[in-house]
């Protein structure tokens, strides 16, 4: 297509660039200035302009021309060879050059005394962001070691000590920990993220009610997810449940998101969700998860798990759900409790092994009387089951009162 | 130290080379290195010296191999192996230094498990990294792959172990597929559930049956970790009146039955002996704590078995 281009018009489209990049800045026309730097808009006036460039090949010349231009040379110049390099698929080469162009942006950013630019800098942060993640994978089908997007999370980190401040930037410090919770998540470098964190709660110039509410509920949606993964169930669902109540609630794939996490969550803390709510977020994965916890169906447990195994464990909340494992077992004891006091009350709580197994058995599970008592023993000391256990006569003996203690939305001791 | 072996001169003279200053000259080519391991890793098995003398000695050299071969940016196939031999260094130093550790140098032991600790994590970590770069298009896992992997969940069953540690629910997220589904991650994702729900009867009788000697190394200091579990769940929740046969816990356990009984009075506890003489532990006792560092003191039944797998 360049063929059909004259020179001519590579200058006009370039110079025209031009302008309106700085026609921009000293309006502080954020709204131009945002669709000037988002690369990944794939815009048309972009793509023609990377025609352009590619056509002239020299745009450094047409930059220096006018004052009103070369001010801002230090941005424009690595732009250009960002959006040539991007124009041709090479990725590992636009990465680095906005990179650069960011960089001598947010000098200039720094300079201006109100928070106008805020938008552009977060059009700046997400694609510093997207642009990192397409040269890794670029880097990785090459054979070679993908490090731009390390190199993105040290950028980002530099952006969130410009708005780390008194003033009325501040503001925009979620955004930008939003991004580099992605970017850390990505890489798996997750422990990076407390640095952030700590800035974020504990620094005296943040107020997080300050921030604006998309925000908030992001950062509550990463943050959960880390207590998910550490298994602090009560801050996990503090989190999560703040992030599910501010969500706007007709963006049904973050709702989803959002539950994907938070249920696991509640079932470990004795809170089953019902299958409308599994229905209508498309979270039918979990469906036979909470049926077993109901009748306490350790095979269908084990079986759900195993079906949805890639699924759970590349989301991490594989291992959470194998834990339900003891609730099932308390589950499937006190039907076996229920059953015993319509036959005969006198008798029920005492619970010979040899039920447990048969009643195991009867669910295609094989386990040895060792292997019942261990159970019965964990459940015991868990809390999950109040009595003890007879090793020579081999029988349960439960307690009168209360002998299967419901969670009562705190975690299973650990 | 001294060291009494008798080595090739040229290549075992403690070296560390600062990277600004390496020259080329001084940077051993790769059938040396090659051939350098080797030599080191006969070692491992040498009586002449006390085991942490031998550890301290390839553990800097097995170091220094790796600078000489990440200065020469080597990250191919070939290098898959020689981290491997590594890796198994510096698990079964994992295991010996335990061994040693009850001993009269116990504080000097105890420093240099930790620093193997945080070399094992690391020559992990970039094994890992190799396989990756290394892994054909159609995705075909390498040979051992399985193993190594697996070597990472059962040194961390317990999250807060491996320095700056990934959390397991984060790292299977990046673990290849064929490597899940591996015998080795099975055990290992089996061992680990059983940890985690305190099934210690499946803990102990799957590493009998299935360990591997590496993986054993790996996961020994959680055995006795499941051990104080299970004597304080039967302490707590047995019948005061059926004192629980030792015979029975050392079986359950995979402990000679002279050990249980000290294991026992570790935990704060006391046996005794039922009307027909035998060896019982009552429960109900008041007073369980936690073993203190419980290090090495304590064997395993199926070892010379385990060890078989070598």
């Amino acid at each position: 297509m360049a063929a059909y281009l004259s020179m001519g018009e590579a200058h006009r489209r370039i110079t025209d660039y031009l302008g309106r990049f700085s026609d921009a800045v000293s309006s502080q026309d954020v709204a131009s200035l945002k669709h000037i730097l988002s690369l990944s808009s794939n815009s048309a006036s972009l793509l023609s302009l990377a025609d352009a460039l590619n056509l002239l090949q020299d745009a450094n010349r047409l930059i220096k021309q006018s004052d009103r231009f070369s001010q801002f040379a230090e941005i424009v110049a690595p732009l250009f060879r960002c959006i040539q390099n991007y124009r041709l698929g090479n990725l590992v080469d636009a990465y680095p050059a906005y990179e650069k162009a960011a960089n001598a942006f947010i000098q200039e950013f720094r300079n201006w005394d109100s928070a106008w630019a805020l938008e552009a800098l977060y059009v700046i942060a997400y694609e510093i962001r997207v642009l990192a993640e397409r040269a890794d994978r670029e880097l990785s089908a090459n054979g070679k070691s993908p490090e731009k997007l390390k190199a993105a999370g040290s950028f980002l980190m530099k952006v969130f000590g410009v708005l780390a401040g008194k003033g009325p930037k501040r503001v925009g410090a979620l955004y930008v920990t939003c991004q580099l919770f992605k970017v850390y998540f990505k890489l798996g470098t997750v422990h990076l993220c407390r640095s952030v964190i700590r800035s974020i709660e504990t620094a005296r110039i943040f107020d997080f009610e300050e921030f604006p509410q998309r925000d908030k509920v992001t950062y509550m949606y990463y943050t959960g997810r880390l207590e998910v993964y550490n298994e602090n169930f009560t801050a996990a669902d503090q989190k999560l449940s703040y992030a599910l109540a501010h969500c706007n609630p007709h963006s049904e794939a973050n709702i989803r998101m959002i539950l994907k996490y938070l249920i696991p969550v509640k079932l470990s803390i004795g809170i089953l969700p019902t299958d409308w709510l599994l229905e209508k977020y498309n979270l039918v994965e979990y469906r036979n998860i909470v049926q077993a916890l109901k009748r306490g169906d350790l095979r269908l447990l084990r079986s759900a798990l195993e079906a949805h195994e890639d699924r759970f464990l590349r989301s991490g909340v594989y291992l959470v759900l194998e834990k339900l494992e003891l609730q099932v077992y308390q589950r499937l004891l006190k039907k076996i409790y229920i059953i015993q006091k319509q036959k005969d009350p006198s008798k029920a709580h005492q619970m010979k092994l040899e039920v447990i197994i048969k009643a195991l058995r009867w669910l295609g599970i094989d386990m040895d009387l060792d292997e019942v008592e261990c159970i019965v023993a964990i459940l015991i000391h868990k809390n999950l089951v109040k009595g003890y256990f007879a090793h020579k006569s081999k029988v349960v003996v439960l307690s009168k009162q209360d002998p299967f203690p419901k969670l009562m939305g705190k975690p299973v001791n650990a | 130290m001294v060291i009494q072996l008798k080595h090739p001169p040229n290549l075992l003279s403690k070296r560390t080379i600062s990277t600004k200053h390496g020259q080329s000259s001084d940077i051993r080519p790769f059938s040396v290195l090659g051939s350098t391991l080797d030599y080191l890793m006969s070692l491992m098995n040498s009586a002449a010296e006390p085991f942490e003398t031998v550890h301290d000695f390839i553990f800097d050299r097995t170091r220094s191999i790796r600078q000489d071969l990440s200065m020469q940016n080597i990250v191919d196939k070939r290098v898959i192996h020689m981290y491997e031999k590594m890796v198994n260094f510096h698990v079964i130093s994992h295991h010996k230094l335990r061994l040693r550790s009850s001993g009269p140098d116990s504080f000097n032991i105890s420093s240099l498990h930790h620093l193997n600790m945080e070399q094992l994590a690391k020559v992990l970590t970039s094994l890992y990294n190799l396989y990756d770069l290394n892994r054909d298009h159609n995705s075909v896992v390498h040979k051992n792959e399985p193993e190594y992997r697996s070597l990472y969940v059962l040194l961390c069953l317990n999250s807060e172990s491996l320095p700056e540690g990934e959390r397991l629910s984060l790292w299977f997220r990046r673990v290849p597929s064929p490597v899940i589904k591996s015998k080795e991650m099975s055990f290992a994702r089996r061992i680990l559930r059983y940890f985690r729900m305190g099934n210690y009867s499946r803990f102990f009788s799957t590493i009998a049956a299935e360990a591997s000697y590496l993986q054993y190394c790996a996961l020994e200091p959680y055995i006795d970790k499941v051990r104080a579990l299970a004597v304080l769940c039967i302490n707590n929740g047995g019948y005061k009146l059926h004192p629980y046969p030792m015979a029975h816990l050392s079986n359950l356990l995979m402990m000679e039955e002279s050990e249980v009984e000290s294991f026992c009075n570790a935990c704060g506890l006391e046996t005794s002996l039922d009307e027909q003489g035998n060896k019982v532990l009552p429960t109900k006792q008041p007073a369980f704590n936690h073993p203190k560092a419980g290090y090495g003191e304590y064997g395993f039944s199926g070892l010379e078995n385990i060890c078989r797998t070598l």
